[in-house]
């Protein structure tokens, strides 16, 4: 999962984690599908970060990345990764796969199988 | 490695963790051939914290039971005890660390969920393989990169020259770690290993992640968390610290004989039960 500002959330993220006010009174479930109301209604409540599903990118630099994946940066991303051990057949495989699987979660194909 | 250098950082870490009571009495309880089922039960639900934690976890998809398991007696029978140990280990070794630099906070999420990955990359290798304690591997993956938050929380000067190191020169952090010390993190985390008294195995997996043909007896457990770690850092499932990816270990990955083209299917796996298993074991710092 991953910590995000409200600013850098999107309608069809789903919460990783409940979400309550200060008064610790729930607001949303975890596994809630978020919409444009809700993450208002998240705003109206102060809130300032929650937790979503998905995975940070591995740059080491922090949250909100997460919706600027595109085809183009994960494959440059998995080049420089692979780029001492490319060589080796088994490594060039598993590159193959890492991209394909990464596409995937970028089109969402894996959200729809989800029990949420 | 020889044995000034280990008495060095041995030294330098003197003051590592020690695990929580609960876990060692339950350590001791399940290698004592004398103990019952309602001994460990006594012993967990002491701890309000640990026995809703496993409540949770035996009740996730994770374990995927058909029915809902309500005592902790039911889990035990259902789970065995080395599982049980396992599971409690996985629960609270995170816990043991402080966090005393703020700094640290994002960087321990990170690391938590590369190990977490990487449990899960091992677990779901080890089911391919008809390994038959899963757990285990699971423990093993979850445990492999232990040295690292040794040296973040312990060592911070030289983990921030390392860090400073591995994003300067885009290296592995044990590329890093062999430059600026003369040890590792993975001879950082058999220590520890050792000093917690945890079987060997666990030990000789964590000394070797990187070079599990040297893990002896040990190679082809050492082999799968190897595999593993490769798998969700190809993933990006969490962050260990760099962006590089470690050399296959050619000898290991014989040693497992695992067809590359059935590795795409796994890592499909992998990705999903890290997503569902993440909503259950969090690290909240």
């Amino acid at each position: 999962m991953i910590l995000l500002h409200l600013d850098e959330l999107k309608p069809g993220m789903i919460l990783a984690e409940p979400v309550y006010n200060q008064q610790e009174l729930l607001l949303l479930e975890q596994g809630t599908a978020l919409t444009k109301k809700r993450i208002w209604m998240l705003k109206t409540w102060g809130m300032g970060q929650v937790y979503v599903k998905g995975r940070p990118r591995g740059d080491g630099e922090g949250t909100g990345a997460a919706g600027m994946e595109t085809k183009e940066t994960i494959e440059k991303e998995l080049k420089e990764k692979f780029a001492d051990v490319a060589d080796d057949p088994v490594m060039a495989e598993i590159m193959k796969a890492a991209g394909r699987q990464l596409q995937k979660s970028l089109n969402g194909q894996d959200e729809g199988n989800e029990r949420t | 490695m020889n044995a000034p250098d280990l008495n060095r950082i041995i030294a330098r870490v003197e003051d590592l963790p020690t695990l929580p009571r609960t876990v060692l009495k339950i350590t001791e309880l399940v290698n004592d051939p004398q103990s019952s089922a309602r001994d460990l039960a006594g012993i967990i639900t002491d701890d309000q914290v640990l026995a809703a934690r496993l409540l949770k976890l035996v009740n996730s998809s994770f374990y995927g039971f058909p029915q809902r398991i309500s005592t902790i007696t039911g889990a035990i029978v259902l789970l065995g005890f080395d599982a049980i140990r396992n599971l409690l280990l996985t629960t609270s070794v995170f816990d043991i660390f402080p966090n005393r630099k703020k700094a640290n906070q994002a960087g321990l999420e990170r690391l938590w969920d590369h190990s977490l990955g990487c449990a899960v990359g091992a677990k779901v290798l080890g089911n391919h393989l008809r390994y038959d304690k899963v757990e285990e591997l699971f423990v093993s993956g979850l445990l492999h990169d232990i040295g690292k938050i040794v040296e973040m929380i312990f060592m911070p000067e030289a983990f921030d020259r390392i860090s400073h190191l591995v994003r300067n020169e885009n290296i592995l952090m044990i590329t890093a770690e062999e430059r600026i010390l003369d040890y590792t993190h993975a001879d950082v985390g058999r220590l520890l290993a050792e000093k917690w008294n945890l079987p060997p195995k666990l030990g000789s997996v964590i000394r070797h992640h990187h070079r599990p043909s040297s893990a002896g007896r040990f190679t082809f457990e050492a082999a799968i968390v190897h595999l593993a770690d490769i798998l969700c850092r190809s993933l990006n499932l969490g962050y260990g610290g760099d962006n590089k990816m470690p050399a296959l270990d050619k000898m290991a990955w014989e040693t497992l004989r695992i067809s590359p083209q059935a590795i795409e299917s796994m890592m499909a796996e992998i990705k999903r039960e890290f997503d569902d298993i993440s909503l259950f074991i969090t690290y909240t710092p």
